[in-house]
């Protein structure tokens, strides 16, 4: 029955859609929300009617049979968590237009953008649910067209910019993921991982295999923007719309190209030496050449960018230790990372909203002003650079001690470096917008509403929550990742 | 006896002191009796606990630690002659110290250290000790503090009481840890904190344990290189303090610890080299601070340097680890404790009728305060070992115990002439300083000096005539007090009263003080005044230079540690600039170079992206089809 994680959201948009804009308006948000809710619920309740119960017949419209682990629950309950944040702040941020004659006009409005955001979870749950390749790349295409129009909507010089930039890579990435699936379907004869998997044993030193792996990977890693195929992600990420952003840098590149990344590796093609030592090599290049290059900007969602690479090559690493304590810590940290970041888009997202700017240089002193979201931040920022008690600390941690573990000592040292990088930066930013004097001319501001604070405060509930609980955490959630190896 | 009359010498004096902080500013006199009250009540218990034996043990805290008290012989002999003083002492501050500020406090701390003394002597847990031992760092911050009102102005420490205070208390501290280490080596060598308990042989890791403890033990008594901070404390802190605490109780605290440990802790005999260690400590104690109190112009300042070089004599007594020299170095002990302080308290009722301790303006008391004058006679004949007074006694025990040790060796008779030299410096600078106050001419404006009151006579006369009893009676301490610590086992018969043995070595001495006296009157002549009675010895030629630096504090171990300490600092100053450099410049300069780079290559061009991923292509292609 997972199979209706993808058909249910489909179905949804179809109903949406039906004539009654007027109704259908008001309604989208609910639904929307309601679905990422029961999706949350459905991971963290765990009821095996749903998990385990063989497919109705709504589950033969798919072309495969689903199968679900804890990296696939993992992934579920953040989808869920980061849709449902992204679209409050669509509420909170997007114009709502109830004229069904302008609707038709106007790209930018809330009805809109909600389809497009439901259409997304309904690609990433795909993704995730996936276990053959070609249905994987239909599912990453899904999201991906999502993505190029959600990040377009807003019709800007900025908007059509970021948008060119991902849909030029990530058409770059598909033809190579394409080519790479007919290869192995050569190879195989079949896509299912299963059948690659043993056809890639059968014959491991083959040039055609080879040749595939090399391109599946290269694809993935832009997917996942990670350096150097990561030219397009600081451009979209800081030109999509407030929840846009929020997605994108929370979930949808972290589905598309970590997630996929991880079961492509570690269902198919296994580890090796050079395949670890390119995953450790990207992963470090990414985490540092990403957290310099924060330190150098000074609007706030692009920094945020900047520090989501350098995040996504901390996931690298652990990955590319090829052992359960760097996986488990790898996938941990994806999720904190889901909810971190997506904490600190928000956040941005209501200071772009309230103050009109995202440039860091004409802001300040914004906590006085905006209490909620200035201590939001804090939390946001500080489990990001790894404070301890809070999330983004122990899953660095188990992230360092799993390298050194491995004898990765150089890369454990770089991954504490760059620990101290993503404190100075984000200490920065957290100086330059929100402490310190009130910067001129912002001396009406509002805090933002209860939209936005909403999901901020849960966000930031989260973060120290999975921090505290870690003990828990680490004996319920984390060691069974020890059953995907 | 009642297992609950062990604590009172402890809780008494504690709790007194407690209570005596309640008293307002404006009832000091009533706060100065309320302690003599409660110190003459001490002298009964202590009176009633002498001879007893009795001992204590309650669990305390955790680890096993064990709160036991031990009273006997020797314990309730440092309880009495301690209690004695208080008494006395408290007696006399009713008048020295009336109208003074911080009575309350003076008095609170003058009851803490009585306890916390009395706990030192009667702890039998080493942890137990040093905690007694270690609160008494707090007492003596405090006396030394309020001696010097100043000191609580807003200049804070850089008065002159609060950096006497500092320095008294950074040389005991360091002296301290240097027991608390000992203390830590012994227990673990021992494998029992109980003092009762433990008897180690000297063997290479105890001795050095030995000398940490030796060297908390004489630094408490005063003996150099820990002395520095007392010819300081003569001219900042109240005078009963210094006739209390540094001539007195200390004395009689420290001694008693070297006594323990190198009777009872440790089995020290002649021929190990601790003895020799501990005689040459002794020695050059006695001749360097006798040498520098010759030369003293202040009354309170020449005495606090005979208060060290006296423990000299003492160190030596007991480091001969002979019987006749342990017996000697004990009895000079309580010798020393009451003529020393009878002399201080003979400096405070000169400063407190006369107005002044500078020896150039004084002169001539003798005529208005007689009294006060032939107590400081008998105490400076006492300290100079004349005949037949108390000093001259336990000097000639502790040379006939050096004589004795020094058989062992070449030169062994070099600490019996070191010895006698301190004796004849001792006169020459007890003659110097009677002939300057109370001999003379009168000094013009002291006309109208008075004797002083009662209150602080009374003390001064029965420590005086206790010099005396302690003298031609000498039986009476010896036998009774002194000789039963060491138990008729070390003695093996003998017994140390009486005149002694040698007429040799009295001959010698008495030599000795005819030409101290000779020295003077040449000296006095020669310099028109008896003040400049030693200044052809200030002045001798290579001594002269010597002096200067010594005033001047060159020699001070504080001030060199302060020296030291601070060019260490500079050092690691500069270290933690050069780390600050490297992190605040280097490493950000670094980063930032990086950052502008990384900036500079993302112009945002599609087709510089799309070349670096083609490039990144390849390099990835070329890399897994090689590799694997």
């Amino acid at each position: 029955m997972p199979a209706l994680l993808i058909i249910v959201p489909l179905l949804a948009i179809l109903a949406l859609n039906l004539p009654w804009m007027r109704l259908m308006n008001r309604l989208a948000l609910w639904v929307g929300l309601i679905l990422c809710l029961i999706q949350a619920f459905l991971v963290i309740l765990h009821p095996d009617f749903f998990w385990q119960a063989p497919s109705l017949w709504l589950g033969h419209l798919l072309l495969f049979a689903p199968t679900v682990d804890y990296l696939s629950l993992v992934m579920f309950l953040a989808i869920a968590i980061v849709g449902a944040v992204a679209l409050m702040v669509c509420r909170y941020s997007v114009p709502s237009i109830t004229d069904p004659a302008e609707t038709r006009t106007c790209a930018n409005n809330r009805f809109l953008v909600i389809n497009l955001v439901i259409l997304a979870l309904t690609g990433m749950n795909g993704v995730v649910l996936a276990n053959d390749l070609f249905s994987l790349y239909v599912f990453l295409e899904i999201t991906a067209v999502a993505s190029y129009i959600l990040i377009a909507v807003e019709k800007g010089a900025d908007a059509f910019e970021g948008a060119f930039k991902y849909l030029i890579l990530s058409a770059v990435a598909t033809a190579l993921i394409l080519a790479a699936i007919a290869l192995l379907m050569l190879t195989a004869g079949s896509l299912s991982f299963t059948h690659v998997r043993l056809a890639m044993s059968a014959s491991p030193h083959s040039h055609v295999v080879l040749a595939a792996v090399a391109m599946l990977v290269v694809g993935l890693f832009i997917k996942g923007g990670l350096i150097p195929f990561h030219g397009w992600l600081p451009d979209a990420y800081s030109a999509a719309p407030a929840a846009v952003s929020v997605l994108l840098a929370g979930i949808v590149t972290k589905t598309t190209g970590v997630y996929t990344l991880f079961r492509i590796v570690i269902s198919i093609i296994g580890f090796n030496a050079s395949l670890q030592t390119l995953l450790l090599f990207i992963g470090a290049a990414s985490m540092l050449i990403g957290a310099l290059a924060a330190l150098g900007q000074s609007d706030f969602k692009r920094m945020l960018a900047y520090s989501s690479i350098s995040q996504v090559g901390y996931m690298i690493l652990g990955l590319g230790t090829g052992t359960i304590l760097g996986i488990a810590g790898s996938i941990f940290h994806l999720f904190n990372h889901a909810i971190f970041k997506s904490l600190l888009f928000v956040n941005a997202a209501a200071v772009e909203q309230q103050a009109g700017t995202r440039n860091m240089d004409r802001l300040g002193g914004l906590a006085e002003k905006m209490p909620v979201t200035g201590s939001t931040s804090a939390i946001g920022f500080l489990s990001t650079a790894g404070i301890p008690p809070l999330a983004g600390f122990w899953s660095k941690l188990i992230i360092i001690v799993a390298l050194w573990q491995a004898g990765h000592i150089v890369y454990a040292v770089l991954a504490i470096l760059a620990s101290l990088l993503t404190l100075a930066y984000f200490l920065s930013m957290q100086r330059r917008v929100f402490f310190g004097k009130l910067a001129a001319g912002f001396e009406s501001l509002k805090e933002a509403n209860a939209w936005i604070l909403i999901p901020a405060c849960v966000l930031a509930l989260i973060t120290i929550g999975l921090g505290v609980g870690i003990p828990w955490l680490f004996e319920t959630f984390l060691l069974p990742i020890r059953s995907l190896l | 006896m009642s297992i609950r009359f062990l604590f009172e010498p402890i809780a008494l004096p504690v709790v007194a002191g407690v209570l005596a902080l309640l008293f307002r500013r404006e009832q000091g006199k009533a706060c100065a009796w309320f302690c003599t009250a409660v110190t003459a009540f001490h002298l009964a218990i202590t009176m009633y606990l002498f001879g007893k034996e009795a001992s204590l043990t309650l669990p305390w805290g955790a680890f096993g630690f064990e709160f036991s008290l031990k009273l006997y012989q020797f314990s309730g002999f440092i309880l009495l002659a301690a209690a004695g003083f208080g008494f006395l002492i408290s007696l006399y501050s009713t008048a020295s110290m009336d109208g003074r500020r911080f009575l309350n406090q003076y008095y609170a701390y003058f009851l803490l250290t009585l306890g916390l003394v009395n706990g030192a002597v009667l702890a039998d847990n080493l942890i137990v000790m040093l905690f007694f031992w270690e609160g008494l760092l707090l007492t003596l911050f405090g006396m030394i503090i309020i001696g010097q009102p100043a000191a609580f102005s807003a200049a804070g420490g850089s008065a002159p009481g609060g950096k006497t205070a500092v320095k008294a208390f950074i040389i005991s501290g360091v002296a301290d840890l240097c027991m608390m280490v000992g203390i830590g080596m012994t227990i673990y060598i021992a494998g029992t904190m109980t003092m009762s308990q433990i008897h180690l042989p000297v063997g290479a890791w105890s001795s050095v344990a030995f000398i940490f403890m030796m060297i908390g033990a004489i630094a408490k008594a005063g003996a150099m290189p820990f002395h520095s901070w007392i010819p300081d404390a003569a001219v900042d802190a109240p005078l009963p303090f210094m006739a209390l605490v540094p001539a007195a109780l200390e004395k009689l605290l420290g001694i008693y610890l070297l006594a323990r440990i190198s009777l009872d802790l440790f089995v020290l005999n002649i021929h190990s080299w601790l003895s020799p260690l501990l005689m040459v400590i002794g020695c050059i104690t006695i001749l360097l601070a006798v040498m520098m109190a010759l030369i003293q112009r202040d009354y309170k300042r020449l005495l606090s340097f005979h208060a060290i070089s006296q423990v000299g004599y003492m160190i030596l007594g007991i480091g001969t680890a002979v019987p006749v020299g342990i017996v000697g170095g004990l009895f000079h002990m309580i010798n020393h404790a009451m003529y020393k302080s009878c002399l201080f308290l003979s400096g405070g009722a000169v400063e407190k009728q006369a107005g002044t301790t500078d020896l150039a303006k004084l002169g001539g008391l003798r005529a208005q305060m007689p009294v006060t004058f032939i107590c400081f006679v008998v105490a400076a004949a006492s300290i100079s070992g004349v005949p037949p007074f108390n000093g001259f006694f336990s000097k000639e025990l502790v040379y006939d115990g050096a004589l004795e040790a020094g058989h062992t060796w070449h030169v062994g008779w070099t600490f019996y002439a070191a010895a006698l030299l301190g004796s004849f410096l001792t006169a020459a600078s007890f003659l110097k300083l009677g002939h300057a106050a109370y001999l003379g001419k009168p000094a013009a404006d002291h006309s109208k000096v008075r004797e002083a009151p009662p209150a602080m006579l009374i003390p001064m006369i029965i420590i005086a005539a206790l010099c005396v009893v302690f003298g031609v009676w000498n039986a009476l301490p010896l036998n009774h007090l002194i000789q039963p610590i060491l138990g008729e086992s070390r003695l093996e018969g003998h017994t140390f009263a009486g005149w002694p043995t040698s007429l040799t070595l009295v001959l010698l001495t008495v030599i000795v003080l005819i030409g101290a006296l000779l020295n003077h009157l040449w000296g006095a002549k020669r310099a028109g005044s008896g003040l400049g009675a030693a200044d052809h010895i200030h002045n001798a030629p290579v001594l002269h230079p010597l002096y200067d630096k010594a005033e001047r504090r060159l020699f001070d171990p504080y001030e060199i540690g302060l020296k030291i300490a601070h060019f260490i600092a500079r050092i690691a100053w500069g270290i933690d600039r050069g780390i600050d450099y490297l992190y605040d410049t280097v490493a950000v300069n670094v980063t930032y170079a990086l950052t502008a780079g990384i900036r500079k290559a993302h112009t945002g061009s599609l087709f510089a992206y799309l070349s670096w991923s083609l490039v990144g292509l390849i390099v990835i292609i070329a890399l897994i089809m090689g590799g694997i």
